[in-house]
């Protein structure tokens, strides 16, 4: 692969943009191009110096805990019986490095991991669990501590940016997400011998990204403050010591309220899963059987396909809050799905996403309403109504609806008449609608039986762009040895709003739509056709990939590898407008081979579809995560 | 040599450059053209670039990398400093065994050092071999 380094560069390097080698900046002239960065070979010189710096840290576990009084005392006892041996505790019962630290119950399993695979322990299923359980409601992070790397564990490409220190950033990037060092808080010993352990397990994080590479700036910076002589690593750890310590406000407050959360009950979901649309639908959320377990039975429907899921699974919420479950479509594991959610406080809205867990790229965005005696609205089909024609049946989704409920019952807003309730049940009412001719375009609450959405519908006078999301896509080649990467792919419409201009705040967005979907060529190289060989996308939106390995047919047997333009077209069919056209930009690019994922047992395969797998299931079988609790009682 | 501006939208540009500071960029290419300027070195008549359909071309945010949880670094494991793939070392199977051996991508490749110290042992050419590698889970 291209290097990302380079010896040649003053570090710090601050991480740039893709194309901010084209605005002349001095900073971006100095940058060698891809033929031109070399990685550092690797010495057995360099790798012994590497190891001798670092790695006793690595080993270091068994060393009396740390000197300060910040840790926590470890009243478990399977974690003092069996992790003992190593991280020996003092007098006050706290253990060396474990009882500096907080993390998602991710972090603590995939620190469990760690000293399976490369400490030589053994732990039994259910004392792994045991100890996540404990260590996540113990050693946790509040829930405003969580939400701004929940991204990492909800598993969501999304363009996120941390803007506390770039050059931080750029230290910590160059090996993985930031989602996982701003889910942790340590003592600042702790953000030290973790430096440390990386640099004894991986020497080359020197080269890579830890220590600088060019002469020690001399000079000072454009603010006239003496030059930062810091190496990145030294850097990282002032950093990271500062704004995510051990002991925090919001970590003390949330340990003084928390307790085991009570969810039984009815609640009333709404989700949307880019590719399918909007589902509404209600989870019935019983006792588990053990403290903060639950099980689950949910049913949605997806109105724009008419797709009724029903799903059976189970969950436990660590910290107090954090849901993480998992569930089937049926007992055979079908369609399974991890659950990672919110519960918010106050216990009556639990938000987060669904996701397959073998293909992490499918999933659903979901929120539950508790359903608490008055009725709850969770959405309305369509969505998007436009004027002209003339009358149209529109349904309402929810849970907690009267079986009598009338046509005053429901108020959708000025403009909008509702003529008779066509059908009704305790979740949905369908009735039919006539929408004036000179209504407002814009939002409209809805309003049933007192209960209440706002923007629960939006009246609009055509669709004026479409766009498409997301924005920038990544897949990834795969299916004869390694996994496929999928990227689904939406298309979402917008009127321009009263003042007829695209892109300006009163844009009402009308939601997905269906469009025809192509590929065109993005021109990175010329004459390199990729998009003859990356995939294809299908006219849900979903990019399916082509195969691994290295492909004869193509110049000097490159990979179905490229760019390519993902375009949207919708055909206009009023006012004479043209085909409305918008596009997104997508990387296929090359497999992973190896995966730090908690949950994910991944074999090869084809089809993130259960109805298009030999087996039923994908090809890509999850396994138990942090307390998935295994299958479904 | 001085560039000359071919039509009145390089030509705006052209004017705002040389009066940068005067006039706040978003109000300068929103507001009404001054004719004056627009004719300074411009062919009177061009025309500004317009959208196809009438309306604004929308213009794709530039690919930002990395994507959140995402590994995608700049330049990275998939992709190259212009955020594609052109750059890359192709085909990934030729690399592996150094990016192995190196520990160099080790949220992607299998370390050897720890993780995975035989995980090219049914595979003595990549090239060739590839099939017999691995997934792994650390």
């Amino acid at each position: 692969m291209s290097g990302r380094i380079s010896l040649f560069v003053s570090l710090p390097r601050r991480r740039y943009h893709p194309y901010a080698a084209y605005t002349g900046k001095q900073e971006f002239l100095q940058l060698p191009g891809p033929r031109m960065v070399h990685r550092p070979r690797l010495t057995r010189a360099r790798l012994l110096a590497g190891l001798l710096v670092a790695g006793a840290s690595v080993f270091a576990a068994g060393v009396s805990a740390q000197s300060d009084e910040e840790g926590f005392a470890i009243e478990h006892e399977t974690i003092r019986a069996r992790c003992a041996a190593c991280h020996l505790p003092d007098s006050e019962g706290r253990m060396s490095r474990i009882s500096f630290e907080r993390k998602t119950p991710e972090g603590w399993q995939g620190s469990l991991q760690r000293m399976i695979s490369l400490n030589g322990v053994t732990l039994a299923p259910e004392e792994a669990r045991e100890i996540v359980k404990y260590l996540s409601d113990h050693q946790g992070l509040a829930p405003e501590e969580l939400r701004p790397g929940l991204f990492e564990v909800e598993k969501r490409m999304i363009d996120h940016r941390y803007e506390a220190d770039t050059d931080v950033e750029f230290t910590c990037i160059q090996c993985h997400s930031m989602g996982r060092v701003i889910t942790q808080r340590r003592t600042r010993e702790e953000w030290e011998l973790l430096m440390s352990t990386h640099r004894g397990y991986y020497p080359l994080a020197d080269f890579q990204a830890f220590l600088r590479m060019g002469p020690t700036p001399d000079q000072p910076g454009p603010d006239g403050e003496p030059p930062d002589t810091r190496q990145p690593m030294e850097r990282a750890v002032d950093h990271l010591s500062e704004v995510f310590p051990l002991h925090t406000p919001e970590w003390a407050a949330w340990s003084a309220t928390m307790r085991p959360p009570r969810l039984e009950g009815t609640w009333v979901l709404s989700g949307h899963q880019p590719g399918r649309g909007a589902a509404y639908g209600t989870v019935t959320m019983g006792d588990g059987g053990e403290q903060d377990a639950f099980v689950t039975r949910a049913s949605y429907t997806h109105p724009a396909t008419g797709e009724t899921v029903t799903r059976r699974g189970r969950g436990l919420v660590y910290t107090g809050y954090q849901w993480r479950g998992r569930s089937f479509e049926s007992d055979e594991a079908d369609g399974a799905m991890r659950e990672v959610m919110v519960v918010e406080r106050g216990m009556n809205e639990i938000a987060g996403r669904w996701f397959r867990g073998d293909y992490d790229e499918i999933g659903m965005d979901v929120r539950l309403t508790r359903l608490a005696g008055s009725p709850v609205v969770a959405g309305v089909h369509p969505h998007a109504l436009q004027l002209g024609g003339g009358e149209r049946e529109v349904r309402i989704f929810g849970a907690g609806f009267a079986d009598d409920v009338g046509p005053g019952d429901v108020d959708l807003g000025p403009g909008l008449t509702v003529n008779r309730v066509v059908s009704a049940s305790s979740e949905e009412i369908a009735l039919n609608v006539t929408l004036a001719p000179d209504a407002v375009p814009g939002g409209r609450d809805v309003f049933v039986g007192g209960a209440s959405l706002a923007q629960g519908v939006v009246v609009h006078d055509g669709i004026d762009r479409i766009q498409v999301l997301p924005r920038t896509g990544m897949a990834r080649v795969g299916g004869i040895v390694f996994p496929k990467g999928y990227q689904q792919f939406e298309a979402v419409a917008f009127d321009d709003g009263p003042d007829g201009r695209p892109s300006s705040d009163d844009d009402l967005e009308l939601g997905p739509i269906e469009v025809e979907w192509s590929l065109e060529e993005y021109a990175a190289t010329f004459d390199d056709n990729d998009i003859e060989y990356v995939g294809s996308i299908d006219q849900t939106g979903l990019f399916v990939p082509a195969v691994d390995g290295p492909n004869p047919d193509r110049d000097r047997n490159r990979n179905n590898v490229g760019d390519v333009w993902v375009v949207a077209t919708l055909a206009q069919d009023d006012n004479g407008d043209r085909p409305l056209r918008a596009r997104a930009h997508l990387v296929v690019t090359v497999p992973l081979y190896l995966l730090f994922d908690a949950g994910a047992n991944v074999s090869t395969g084809a089809s993130p579809d259960p109805a298009a797998s030999p087996n039923g299931r994908g090809n890509r079988t999850p396994g138990p995560g942090p307390g998935m609790g295994g299958n479904p009682k | 040599m001085a560039l000359k501006p071919i039509n009145r939208k390089a030509d705006r540009m052209v004017t705002y450059l040389a009066n940068q500071g005067d006039v706040p960029p978003a109000e300068q290419m929103a507001g009404p053209v001054d004719p004056a300027a627009a004719n300074a070195g411009a062919d009177e008549n061009a025309e500004d670039v317009v959208a196809l359909g009438g309306r604004l071309p929308e213009i794709p945010e530039i690919p930002h990398i990395p994507l959140g949880c995402s590994l995608v670094f700049a330049p990275g494991w998939e992709v190259d400093e212009a955020g594609g793939t052109a750059g890359l070392c192709q085909p990934v199977e030729r690399d592996l065994f150094d990016c192995h051996l190196a520990c160099f991508w080790p949220a992607h490749v299998p370390d050897q050092l720890n993780h995975s110290p035989d995980w090219t042992g049914k595979c003595a050419a990549a090239q060739n071999d590839w099939r017999k590698l691995e997934m792994i889970f650390p």
